[in-house]
């Protein structure tokens, strides 16, 4: 559905992206992972016509992504990365001005999203908090009941809980056969939703896995509280685990998601007194996951 | 082919802009029609005649009005009617593109199924009639104000093809702008270049004024290619307006190739 074909688009800068290459099936959910300035948004610009790419080429459902831009809008759905509206329009006078430039006027999708998402869009938008404004792209993007989306960190400002319910909305979009393209740099929101996930740096797709494989490369760190550290330390280890001891009673295990279970196992023979997951920040996971990449394929 | 929702929604985002300029230009005109006195002329030319002739005639006030024509044409169609719809034009255009590219919101312009020519070709409709509506209003208001005060005094046809004249360069002077609108993805380049070069017109028509020598600088000023006064005796300069038509009509053309085939930073 989605096809990008050794495509190469430069800023002046020298930023941008490098002879990218990758598909997105149709009704397939593709999670697109990256740290800023990877060029996930540079892609998301190609995509939608935004800019014409240095070599190379998009397309969308067989459409060329810059000539033929207005036909693929038809069924397409896109959230921004950077959302403004329009300057000086209210909530409810932008998703009807967004339908007549479609040339809609049903809005029974319209009405069911905004009772989701529990936005009341009235009132002026420069006055809605950056949780409604993300709501109301959201709205926007999916009320014309789009074939493809392309959502450019579509989560940011949302409250826990209204994360939950986008990603209900986006299961539910999988369902009915869509196919969606999310560029994230959340693994929590991507492992939730995706099937695939591309992982990009410096402007190069460096990954492209399913998401069981990236859970099972995720490497998370817990802190274990016993009595006897140093004999849980060596048992682990023992084991094959990676440990390294924080303080006398607290020691630090790094596991891979399939090695869960065993774990637990292990620990068990212990007198465990606490254990915690320990927070760790996008860029460290991130990190984890480029070398484990590095070994992988000798980049 | 234009969008008519866009064509809409940018109506009622300018409407205090445009309402605002109209009003302004509207009470200038009273004031300056309600000075007028017939019987008195020689009054205000003795009153010109206190100051620098050089002075004068760069404000393109001529001491040779005795007519309400030539009275309008120099003292209101002379600088005003260029000066105070020049800064319309510097914010209107920066308001129908460059502003929405800038802040990102143009984004949402494109993401429905209109092709950037339909968008800017719909903006830049909006800006040409935009300044024929003013000038039809002030033209309308201009008979009816002097109707009231001057019954039969007002050379309607001489005043009308001052109007056209006047609507006609301030059309180019609007393409400048929403060419620089369409060219730049930055509010400042767009604004530097939009605002400077009609200002620039603006001053070298001014100093072109004050003496023969510098008559060159008025010749090649957009603004010096006609002489109002001239125009409202009844002189319709039928050539300069087709060349303002033509290239008002060029720059609104370049404004939609360049937009079509620019990378947008949405």
């Amino acid at each position: 559905m989605i096809k990008v074909n050794a495509m190469s688009l430069t800023y002046p800068s020298g930023k941008g992206v490098h002879a990218l290459d990758f598909s997105v099936a149709r009704g397939e959910v593709m999670g697109y992972l990256g740290p800023n300035g990877a060029g996930k948004t540079t892609t998301i610009r190609a995509l939608l016509g935004f800019m014409l790419p240095d070599s190379g080429s998009c397309t969308i459902g067989g459409l060329d992504c810059q000539k033929q831009a207005p036909e693929i809008q038809r069924t397409l759905g896109y959230i921004p990365g950077e959302i403004t509206f329009i300057d000086g329009m209210k909530g409810d006078e932008f998703l009807s001005f967004m339908l007549e430039m479609r040339g809609l006027s049903d809005q029974r999708l319209q009405k069911q999203l905004l009772e989701r998402f529990e936005l009341d869009p009235r009132g002026s938008i420069r006055k809605f908090s950056k949780g409604m404004k993300q709501k109301l792209a959201i709205v926007t993007s999916c009320m014309h009941d789009p074939d493809v989306l392309i959502l450019d960190e579509p989560t940011s400002g949302l409250d826990p809980l209204m994360q939950n319910r986008f990603i209900e909305l986006i299961k539910d979009w999988k369902q009915r056969g869509k196919t969606i393209l999310m560029s994230s740099h959340s693994f929590e929101e991507v492992e939730r939703t995706c099937d695939q996930v591309l992982i990009i740096r410096d402007g190069m797709i460096i990954s492209k896995t399913d998401i069981q494989t990236l859970k099972d490369t995720r490497r998370r760190g817990y802190l274990l509280s016993c009595d006897d550290a140093a004999a849980a330390e060596k048992l682990l280890r023992h084991a094959g685990f990676e440990v390294s001891s924080v303080d006398d009673t607290i020691i630090e295990v790094f596991i891979t998601g399939d090695r869960m279970d065993q774990f637990i196992k292990t620990a068990a023979r212990c007198t465990v007194r606490d254990l915690e997951m320990k927070q760790q920040s996008l860029e460290h996971v991130f990190m984890q996951f480029y070398d484990k990449e590095y070994d992988d394929h000798d980049l | 082919m234009i969008c008519r929702p866009l064509f809409k929604a940018t109506i009622r985002k300018n409407r205090s802009l445009f309402i605002l300029f109209l009003s302004v230009l509207t009470l200038y005109m009273t004031i300056m029609i309600a000075m007028y006195d017939p019987h008195d002329m020689e009054a205000i030319t003795a009153m010109l005649d206190l100051f620098p002739e050089q002075m004068m005639s760069a404000m393109g006030f001529s001491s040779m009005i005795t007519d309400v024509n030539s009275y309008l044409a120099s003292w209101l169609y002379g600088l005003l009617m260029l000066g105070f719809p020049l800064v319309y034009c510097v914010l209107l255009g920066n308001r129908l593109v460059v502003k929405m590219v800038d802040d990102s919101s143009f984004a949402y312009l494109l993401s429905s199924p209109n092709s950037r020519s339909t968008i800017i070709l719909t903006q830049g409709l909006y800006a040409m009639i935009s300044i024929a509506v003013l000038f039809a209003a002030l033209f309308g208001l201009g008979v009816l104000a002097c109707s009231v005060a001057f019954p039969g005094l007002l050379d309607v046809q001489g005043f009308f093809m001052l109007n056209v004249t006047t609507m006609l360069v301030n059309m180019v002077v609007m393409m400048i702008c929403f060419f620089f609108s369409c060219l730049f993805n930055d509010t400042g380049r767009a604004t530097a270049l939009g605002a400077g070069i009609p200002i620039a017109f603006l001053l070298m028509n001014i100093l072109g004024g004050v003496t023969a020598e510098a008559k060159v600088l008025k010749d090649l000023s957009i603004y010096g290619w006609y002489d109002p006064i001239s125009v409202a005796s009844g002189n319709t300069e039928a050539r300069v307006n087709l060349w303002y038509l033509a290239v008002a009509l060029l720059l609104f053309a370049a404004s939609i190739l360049v937009f079509r085939r620019k990378r947008l930073p949405l």
